[in-house]
């Protein structure tokens, strides 16, 4: 009996977490006129894949599908650049907190994570106007730096613990071999925390795909606005057919859920390390 | 000289004498940067600003005491969408946190397929809130949704019902609900960590005393799972004071669900009346200080084991 309760529980989780995502392939995948029949169908009968051939493939600069591909390239490179940004200025800086004695440290390194406890709120307008000041607005530096100061503090903080958790003795060799801290980061550290930067990395990338935003607010055209931006506006507009707007949640969902779903270990480790103290 | 640095005890290091000493800042510089400018100094502007006429159709930027914060507490729209706000803050601190401590202990023991369960459970938390708030107004669909079909064939309802726009608490409750569903795996994560440092000790030496289940959750689980709890609930009420995303997409401009995220975007970024966006802001991000440390206090206890 008490067997069924927990296989009762563990399948209801499964459905909460999935059926949405289920849905939205189920409508993607179908006839606009079978995604509207009521009551609804729970299988894409009759299957086609035309809203996705209707998405990727196509040439131009005019409709959905260029709105689609340019806004999924500038959420990639967006995402991409900050993540390499922010993973570099963080490895350094989660280095130096774990290893190195200097002035300031505690205080340095408490004020960092204090931002952590800022809400959007507190930088949103500003942010707006400084980056309009010196003209990045509607730009890739403009949006990569906004992001990368909002990412810092938390891939600082991974980081720190995962180096904190490595033995110094590893690192004591290469110091009587004369290595200066810097070498013995980059020959030492920084290859045995692969796992660790690498959910650090994934993190910050899974953060940057899913603004909205400040790309909302910084963003003024299709130039730089990222995929979120899109397919709220075109949520919005209720032009869209709903089987066409589901393949493209598909899609913007696509990068994150595969990585989400294939490092999975990484990322639960990350949340774990990041958030127990 | 020479002798005092041979007299640190820190190894080799020292020797390296200036250079050495100024590398923890030059490690720091880009962070220091970042930090400084696009953080801290945003933050000292917003406050700063706040007790400005800050609007480029109103010039020129001008002191103005308090009359922001005035204007802003008497508008009837944003004083609903602060309700509106509190609404949404009670809906998803209690759900997130009895969804993520019900799915933590569904996930606590060993058992087949776990892993892979673990990672669809992650999921949500994965994907971006816009796409989701996508995904789940076509379920809510009025005239197609699959929620209208199921509650219906279930004989819940008789017809389909609009959910998002028209009641105002229906439109709370699941606009609410989209943000749940994301973030209730961040808690039950953060629970379960919790969880599984209890060590199996005590809970052997409480059956051996012959407590029950309900009694080992009551006495063992339920306060040594406290500070994991505090954070989730913390890491829920943070993000439901700050909705946006969902708002956005779900209840578009009507004032109905309107969060006080979502009318600061108003106010500064339609309205461009950026004095006022400022004077939110500062309440806003005072709110979520006030709020967390409120809940920190009141849920958190140093455990020991």
């Amino acid at each position: 009996m008490r067997g069924y309760g927990k296989a009762i529980a563990v399948v209801a989780v499964v459905v909460w977490s999935v059926f949405p995502v289920y849905w939205a392939l189920n409508t993607s995948f179908t006839t606009t006129s079978a995604a509207e029949s009521v009551p609804a169908h729970f299988v894409p009968l009759p299957f086609t894949a035309h809203n996705y051939s209707t998405l990727i493939g196509q040439t131009g600069t005019q409709g959905v599908s260029y709105q689609f591909t340019r806004s999924f390239l500038n959420a990639t490179i967006e995402s991409g650049l900050a993540t390499i940004l922010t993973v570099a200025t963080a490895l350094f800086a989660a280095y130096a907190f774990a290893r190195l004695e200097f002035r300031f440290k505690r205080l340095i390194l408490f004020g960092t994570l204090a931002t952590l406890m800022l809400p959007a709120y507190a930088t949103l307008i500003p942010l707006y106007r400084i980056m309009s000041s010196v003209g990045l607005v509607n730009t890739y530096p403009g949006i990569v730096l906004v992001y990368s100061s909002g990412f810092l503090p938390l891939a600082i903080w991974i980081l720190y613990n995962y180096f904190a958790s490595i033995p110094r003795e590893l690192e004591e060799a290469a110091f009587v071999d004369g290595a200066t801290p810097v070498v013995a980061l980059l020959r030492v550290i920084i290859p045995v925390s692969t796992p660790g930067i690498a959910a650090t990395a994934i993190i910050v990338f899974l953060m940057g795909w899913a603004q909205f935003i400040f790309p909302l607010v910084l963003s003024s055209d299709l130039s730089t606005q990222p995929l979120t931006v899109v397919v709220a506006a075109l949520y919005g507009q209720r032009i869209v057919p709903f089987t066409l707007l589901n393949a493209i949640g598909v899609l913007a969902a696509a990068l994150p859920g595969i990585i989400a779903l294939a490092l999975n270990r990484y990322i639960v480790q990350g949340v774990m390390a990041g958030s127990i103290k | 000289m020479q002798r005092d640095h041979d007299a640190s005890p820190r190894d080799g290091r020292a020797k390296r004498g200036r250079r050495g000493r100024w590398l923890p800042y030059i490690l720091l510089s880009p962070l220091i940067l970042f930090i400084g400018a696009l953080s801290l100094y945003p933050t000292i502007l917003t406050t700063v600003q706040s007790f400005y006429i800050v609007s480029p159709l109103n010039p020129p930027t001008r002191f103005a005491g308090l009359s922001n914060f005035r204007a802003v507490l008497s508008d009837p729209t944003i004083r609903q969408s602060w309700v509106n706000t509190a609404l949404y803050i009670v809906i998803g601190v209690v759900l997130t946190t009895l969804l993520g401590l019900g799915m933590a202990l569904v996930l606590q023991r060993r058992f087949r397929w776990r892993g892979a369960i673990l990672a669809l459970v992650v999921l949500p938390w994965a994907l971006p809130a816009v796409v989701e708030a996508v995904i789940w107004g076509w379920i809510y669909d009025p005239t197609f949704g699959v929620l209208n079909s199921v509650l219906k064939s279930l004989g819940v309802i008789t017809h389909y019902q609009v959910w998002v726009g028209i009641h105002r608490l229906l439109s709370i409750f699941f606009i609410e609900l989209v943000q749940v569903w994301q973030i209730a795996p961040l808690a039950a994560l953060l629970i379960l960590a919790a969880l599984q440092s209890i060590p199996d000790e005590l809970y052997e030496a409480a059956r051996v005393d012959g407590a029950g289940r309900w009694q080992q959750f009551r006495r063992i689980t339920l306060p040594l799972v406290r500070p994991g709890l505090a954070i989730a609930m913390v890491q829920s009420l943070i993000l439901s004071l700050n909705i946006f995303d969902q708002v956005y997409v779900l209840n578009g401009n009507a004032p109905n669900g309107a969060s006080i995220m979502m009318q600061t975007y108003n106010v500064s970024f339609v309205n461009l009346n950026f004095g006022q966006g400022y004077a939110l802001s500062l309440m806003a991000t005072l709110a979520t200080l006030v709020l967390s440390l409120l809940i920190l206090a009141a849920v958190y206890r140093r455990v020991e084991f």
